[in-house]
């Protein structure tokens, strides 16, 4: 390694991302269902109870199934409405929740189509919620991916926490990514293979460490209540996130899922929503 | 320190003839021009020299040049035969670049000069005028204490981030070349700032505080000149003011200057032994003193060695960032010029500086300064410097006399004309080509030849003036 190459190096590492709180306001909120008013009720009340940290000014709209029959006239109604946020479940309009893969059409297409933050819970037939889980926000959870927006995310987590509860910034770096790129330098005889080990993977956790202290800072310079505690590891990730909600007993998962350079979902939210349906999701 | 024992060796060859005068000459010339053309070679500089010194020894032993009689010596009861290459090498020299480069390697680990960068880019608020004078006066600050190439590399990788960062890559061309420019001004502020000051300042007496006194304010106002020139010929400006200011600051703010150090105890360990190193080695020119009869050589080591004592057990990596190739250079070169001084070649040499030291006091320094300058532009000012030093101490001349100051003046300004003039202008060209901006020699030369042209007239007129 070049002295060069050694101090850009330390000050590419010296030159961190710093979040700046930016306070999210909801006004309107669109929920949407594949009911009808009547039988959309219960659910509404639930919602309304689950996001109570939103406060009483809010508006509440809902879109019912006899309101849209397609997905190109379920994006015209919510732009139209031009909500703050959208809540629905999974498999919205679909029978295929009972199979637990995929989100259904309606939603793959919604959460690529439309900025607004899409709420994404359970869905309401499957019985598949933990018993904790669409109660309240006491407990959010936000997954940090240092991709894009991620003080967005920050923010978002940070509003929808109850003034008591406890906002959980998380970065789990994938173990299986990190191997497969081990595997590699490991036939390189240039590369002495413990140096990368310890060094990567140091570098990978470090980052995300400094953003959520960077978060941690921004919270308690704007005297902000709610508690924030910091996880950063290796691991696999589904399964990592699944032991988290479980011991923590998370009522919210926030993550990105925008990938401004494709069409799909970004790579590590679409697992991460198809297989975390136990809990409600935010995902932005 | 030059003369040492190789004043020994030098002894009785003055019947040299002057066929095989100019064969060595010719010599001496080739090695010159291989290394101007170093990076043609593909060619390490002491592999390149190294030939030379061997080829030399080799030669001048066939034609009787070398007195190897002389080299047994008879030290008490003990009879010590030494090769002949080994006087022939200035240990003293030797031992300062190795002690001290040991020493600013393991200090920089610390994280002091990254912290130091780093409190200064925020302290510029991002403003891209406060941040070339900031960085204008860190390059000569780094320059003057570690090396000009380490500080070069410092302080335009750290341009590269935070110009990057802030969204100004277009002033990075001028941002660089003002570094560049000004790492062969701050290298002339101590004795010890760069190998020329090193070489002629130990051949000429020059104590370190008489350099510094003398130099340091050239160094001030040169660094003052340079970067006005910098921000006026690039059109670096200040900020409007208002969401563009807020904006700026807000970006640089992002900089940790902490992220670079490991442990607090290293930090200020390096930044108290910087200090330390600077004072000991001042005190070291003191005459009568015990650290004067060890020399400034055995300073740089004994820090060099207790910075290590704080890495002990990873002390080989140290070993490794030594710059072997310089310092390999450096003892080849000593051989090759005590070859050429048997040979007759520096006596040769001298001859045509006379005519330069003709012109008297005021004119004569001059020429020489500007011609030294034009000379290390083209090639290394190391092996000009060592043999122009080797040739002026033949003149009995004193530690004041301007001759000395124009080699010093000369040696380290004239690698500000070219991008090969020396090693930290061409340190700035491979930042500047690694960041995606195409520049040529010529290119290089002409935006250079401005800020060069100031810089010698500057010099000339403070040699005139003040030394």
């Amino acid at each position: 390694m070049t002295k060069l190459d050694s101090f850009e190096s330390i000050f590419k590492s010296a030159d961190k991302p710093v979040y700046i709180y930016d306070p999210v306001e909801f006004a309107r909120v669109l929920i949407v269902t594949d009911l009808s008013e009547a039988e959309a009720a219960p659910f509404i009340a639930q919602v309304r109870t689950f996001l109570s940290v939103l406060g009483n000014t809010v508006a509440w709209h809902h879109l019912g199934g006899e309101d849209f029959a397609t997905v190109g006239r379920l994006l015209e109604q919510t732009a139209s409405a031009a909500p703050d946020l959208i809540v629905t479940y999974r498999h919205l309009r679909s029978n295929a929740w009972k199979w637990p893969h995929g989100l259904g059409e309606y939603l793959d297409v919604l959460t690529q189509a439309t900025h607004i933050p899409v709420l994404v819970l359970p869905h309401p037939d499957a019985d598949r919620a933990l018993p904790h889980a669409v109660v309240n926000t006491d407990c959010v959870m936000a997954i940090t991916d240092h991709l894009t927006a991620d003080a967005r995310l920050v923010d978002y987590a940070l509003r929808l926490t109850e003034p008591s509860g406890t906002c959980w910034l998380t970065h789990i770096e994938s173990q299986h990514q990190f191997d497969h790129f081990l595997a590699a330098v490991e036939k390189i005889p240039e590369i002495e293979t413990n140096d990368v080990r310890e060094l990567v993977e140091a570098q990978l956790l470090k980052e995300p460490r400094d953003y959520i202290e960077s978060c941690r800072r921004a919270i308690e310079a704007h005297g902000l209540h709610a508690k924030v505690e910091a996880i950063v590891a290796m691991g696999d990730r589904i399964e990592e996130y699944r032991r988290l909600i479980e011991d923590h007993l998370v009522d919210l998962l926030v993550l990105n899922t925008m990938d401004g350079d494709q069409l799909a979902m970004h790579g590590q939210a679409y697992p991460l929503a198809v297989e975390l349906r136990e809990i409600p999701l935010l995902m932005l | 320190m030059m003369g040492g024992i190789s004043a020994g060796v030098s002894g009785g060859h003055d019947e040299v003839s002057l066929g095989i005068t100019l064969f060595f000459a010719a010599l001496l010339i080739a090695m010159i021009m291989c290394l101007a053309f170093e990076e043609k070679l593909h060619a390490k500089k002491s592999v390149i020299v190294g030939v030379f010194a061997m080829v030399s020894l080799l030669l001048g032993g066939l034609f009787g040049l070398l007195p190897f009689a002389a080299m047994d010596l008879h030290v008490g009861d003990a009879d010590i035969h030494l090769p002949i290459y080994i006087p022939a090498i200035d240990w003293g020299v030797v031992s300062i670049i190795l002690g001290s480069s040991l020493f600013v390697d393991v200090t920089a680990k610390s994280g002091l000069f990254t912290w130091i960068a780093l409190r200064l880019t925020k302290a510029s608020k991002g403003d891209p005028l406060i941040l070339l004078i900031a960085y204008g006066w860190m390059t000569v600050f780094f320059s003057a204490v570690l090396n000009n190439v380490t500080a070069m590399i410092i302080v335009g990788s750290l341009t590269g981030v935070s110009l990057n960062r802030l969204g100004k890559t277009d002033k990075l061309l001028g941002f660089l070349l003002v570094e560049a420019f000004l790492t062969n001004v701050g290298g002339l502020l101590t004795l010890i700032s760069s190998v020329p000051n090193i070489i002629v300042g130990n051949a000429a007496g020059i104590s370190f505080m008489k350099f510094f006194v003398t130099a340091g304010p050239y160094v001030v106002v040169a660094t003052a000149v340079s970067i006005g020139m910098g921000a006026k010929l690039f059109g670096i400006r200040r900020l409007a003011g208002g969401n563009e200011q807020v904006e700026a600051a807000r970006l640089v703010a992002g900089f940790d200057e902490n992220d670079g150090i490991d442990s607090p105890f290293l930090f200020w360990f390096g930044g108290i032994s910087l200090v330390a190193f600077i004072a000991v080695i001042a005190s070291a020119s003191i005459p009568d003193t015990l650290l004067n009869e060890l020399g400034m050589g055995y300073v740089a080591i004994s820090f060099g060695i207790l910075a290590l004592v704080q890495h002990k057990a990873t002390a080989d990596r140290f070993y490794r960032e030594i710059d072997w190739d310089l310092l390999a250079f450096f003892a080849a070169l000593f051989i090759v010029i005590n070859v050429m001084e048997h040979a007759q070649v520096l006596h040769l040499l001298g001859r045509f500086l006379t005519p330069i030291l003709d012109l008297g006091e005021t004119v004569g320094p001059s020429v020489l300064l500007v011609a030294s300058a034009v000379a290390s532009s083209v090639t290394d000012n190391i092996p000009l410097s060592a043999m122009l030093a080797k040739i002026l101490s033949g003149l009995d001349l004193t530690a004041d006399s301007p001759y000395w100051w124009a080699v010093i003046f000369g040696a380290n300004l004239g690698g500000n004309i070219t991008p090969i003039g020396s090693a930290s202008t061409l340190v700035a060209v491979t930042i500047i080509h690694k960041s995606g901006i195409a520049l040529s020699f010529v290119g290089f030369v002409k935006l250079a030849l401005p800020y060069a042209a100031a810089q010698l007239a500057l010099a000339v007129a403070y040699l005139l003036i003040a030394v």
